[in-house]
């Protein structure tokens, strides 16, 4: 006589029932994406009619009028936030791989004190520091450039990426280092020939998480690029939206579409590093 | 609804207090007294916040004002308004604010009390800013504390009970009577309730909504604020509370759920969705809310009403926008011309056409009223305000921290009330107490 029903152990159903609770999963993550995917192409005045992601009087007009934005051409915006996050990504790389290589590998005086500190300042919130960073800049007269966006790409005031990488060099066996050493290279060719070829993965971390967040990045293109001619992308979606007057959703639905266009791309590119990155550095 | 605005005026206060007492540029007062008159040339910057329609027009004015004073240029820096005030309140702890700031009545003496803001009086008394098409209850809007002018409104703004006529009349109770009370529209909503579409309120829940509070006060000939502290009685707000938890027990109000997740967007509200027979909403949101109703629920009709009158009479306050000049502003002249431009140059006044709450000349009010151009729904919104004007409605002059204590506090007690069963008479003394503490400390 058999107790209680038996478990399926039919490979198939098995793999049928975890794709089936994935894709619903996915439908769930997906949904709101998809819904304002579907509204872009719904007129404007439709666009919170109905929470089906089809629409239902086709139009592509909320891109014509998305992409003229006033005077200015939303191309604009695109081509500012590359410019940008370009640059962001290089300074960032750059500047944080160094600096971790010199928390990983160098042995200085008040080493750990300073490890310490630099980890501190991710304890900072950002607002504690916009006044006088403003005030810095404004004083430098960069207000209206994208220098105060890039610059300090270039300084390693990221301490998250900084660690992140102090993390991942850490896990390189030292004696790669001391191999190196032993065939005439500094810390200069230990760094560029041993640690940054096999830090690629850390580094496609620091880059996309870079991307994605100089990309998404509001407040700081709203404090420092004031003329619409800089306008970020960020700054442009904002542009359709007026909680005092009369806001135009169907083009924002249509453009924040396009706009996340380059973070799937580059996604997409840098997705294998991104999981070596953080399986290997303990982000887990 | 308000956690937005409550973060940006937090943050607002946070970062004013901190930047001002940090000792940055903000310090005496260097054009005190100014008169505004000297040679008209060079470049201001000039701030405002909207979208783009608003920024088309007031970029229209931007180039009127430049054709009729070569050699002047002028940067405009604009933004959603929360978005503005964030980098404002930075730009003023910096001392960085533009020539031509525009300011709002609520957020207005934030920045006075902090000295950032120039004592337009003098400019007016030189004729270097001509206001004398404003009226006299609108021009106060723009006052500090102290009295002095720091604020040139020119676009005012009011609330209005924005009606789904259309369901009012398949409700069969059609719209409430002239001149109706608080207690005419309670009545009126409550027999229109089962005339209605299934799943359709009569009414958005109000009590959590300060702009309601400040019209029943108004109509019952109580201040808002008296010498920096709430200017009305516990009773009163026991009593408006207890109003609305009437309604919303009566079940022909939303529910307190529905209304703390409705966006702040007109687009976004209830009435402009067809989901609730009337709601308060500003009264120049017709015109968008009407657009998305068109969308949503074709055929239906919204029309716009004065707020309910009191025993002291009409409920309506202005809520005003306008211009200010910092005192560290670089070049006052052509600041002050600018907005002396904006004020009573006809082809300006034509080219923004109350973007941003009606004009306030009277000249170009009547200007743009007479326009058989002027579209129906912007003529509603003008009518509205004129005849809310006539009637000559209390200015209020909010402290500072107003909006993130006050608002804030406000919603908060409430839903105390209507989520946590506390009484109206403990959530009224509790919000007085922390509301009163707060503006002591601000």
């Amino acid at each position: 006589m058999i107790f209680g029903r038996r478990r399926s152990r039919n490979p198939l159903v098995l793999a049928l029932a975890r794709h089936a609770l994935l894709v619903a999963i996915l439908v769930v993550i997906l949904y709101p994406l998809l819904w304002m995917v579907g509204a872009s192409f719904r007129p404007s005045n439709e666009a919170f009619g109905t929470l089906s992601v089809l629409p239902g009087n086709f139009t592509t007009e909320n891109y014509v009028e998305g992409w003229s934005l006033g005077n200015l051409n939303f191309s604009r915006f695109f081509l500012n936030s590359l410019v940008i996050t370009l640059l962001a990504v290089v300074g960032n790389v750059v500047a944080c791989s160094m600096a971790a290589y010199a928390f990983a590998r160098l042995a200085f005086p008040f080493k750990k004190t300073m490890f310490g500190l630099m980890l501190g300042t991710m304890l900072l919130p950002y607002h504690v520091t916009l006044v006088p960073q403003y005030v810095l800049f404004n004083e430098l007269a960069w207000i209206n450039t994208i220098l105060p966006l890039v610059v300090p790409k270039f300084l390693a005031t990221d301490a998250f990426f900084i660690f992140l990488m102090v993390q991942f060099i850490r896990t390189l066996p030292q004696e790669l280092d001391d191999a190196a050493r032993m065939d005439g290279c500094g810390h200069v060719g230990i760094f560029r020939r041993i640690v940054l070829p096999l830090s690629i993965p850390a580094l496609g971390t620091t880059a996309l998480f870079t991307f994605i967040a100089t990309w998404n990045d509001f407040l700081g293109p709203l404090l420092y690029l004031v003329r619409p001619e800089t306008w970020t992308v960020a700054q442009g979606l904002n542009g359709f939206l007026d909680a005092t007057g009369e806001s135009a959703y169907g083009p924002l639905f249509a453009m924040a579409t396009l706009s996340l266009a380059p973070i799937v791309g580059f996604f997409l590119v840098a997705q294998r590093l991104l999981i070596e990155g953080i399986a290997t550095s303990g982000l887990k | 609804m308000f956690t937005r605005s409550l973060s940006a005026g937090a943050l607002a206060l946070g970062l004013l207090a901190t930047g001002c007492a940090g000792g940055t540029s903000i310090g005496a007062n260097p054009n005190e007294g100014a008169t505004g008159t000297g040679e008209v040339a060079g470049n201001v910057r000039m701030a405002w916040w909207g979208s783009g329609p608003r920024n088309e027009v007031t970029n229209a004015v931007i180039d009127l004002f430049k054709a009729a004073h070569p050699g002047t240029t002028v940067e405009g820096e604009s933004a959603d308004f929360q978005a503005y005030f964030e980098r404002l309140n930075v730009q003023a702890s910096s001392g960085n604010m533009p020539c031509v700031t525009q300011m709002q009545g609520r957020q207005l003496n934030d920045y006075t009390t902090k000295n950032v803001l120039l004592d337009l009086q003098p400019m007016i008394d030189a004729g270097t800013i001509d206001v004398s098409a404003v009226p006299a209850e609108v021009l106060d809007t723009g006052r500090g504390l102290d009295g002095k002018l720091y604020m040139i409104p020119y676009g005012a703004a009011y609330d209005a009970m924005t009606v789904n006529r259309t369901l009012a009349e398949q409700a069969g109770v059609g719209l409430p009577p002239e001149g109706y009370d608080w207690n005419a529209f309670a009545d009126w909503v409550t027999r229109a309730q089962p005339g209605l579409p299934e799943g359709i309120p009569a009414v958005n829940l109000g009590g959590s909504l300060p702009n309601n509070f400040i019209s029943y006060a108004a109509g019952r000939g109580e201040s808002l604020f008296a010498d920096r502290q709430l200017g009305f009685s516990e009773d009163l707000l026991v009593e408006f509370w207890d109003m609305w938890e009437r309604l919303r027990a009566a079940g022909v109000t939303t529910t307190a759920e529905a209304t703390a997740e409705e966006p702040n967007q007109t687009e976004q509200r209830y009435v402009a969705q067809g989901r609730v027979l009337v709601d308060n909403l500003p009264g120049n949101a017709l015109t968008p809310a009407q657009k998305t109703l068109d969308g949503t629920r074709p055929g239906q009709q919204l029309v716009t009403l004065p707020q309910p009158t009191g025993p002291a009479g009409p409920g309506n306050v202005l809520f005003t926008s306008g211009f200010s000049i910092p005192t560290t502003c670089d070049n006052i002249p052509t600041a002050a011309a600018f907005v002396d431009f904006w004020m009573n140059d006809d082809a300006a006044a034509k080219a923004f056409l109350s973007a941003n709450g009606a004009v306030t000349n009277t000249r170009h009010l009547q200007q743009q009223l007479d326009d058989p151009d002027l579209p129906a729904l912007k003529h509603a919104e003008l009518d509205l305000y004129q005849r809310i004007v006539s009637q000559k409605p209390v200015s209020v002059v909010y402290p500072p921290g107003y909006h993130a204590s006050f608002e804030g506090a406000f919603v908060r007690a409430y839903e105390s009330v209507a989520f946590g069963g506390t009484s109206t008479r403990d959530a009224a003394r509790a919000f007085m107490t922390e509301v009163n503490a707060a503006l002591a400390t601000t």
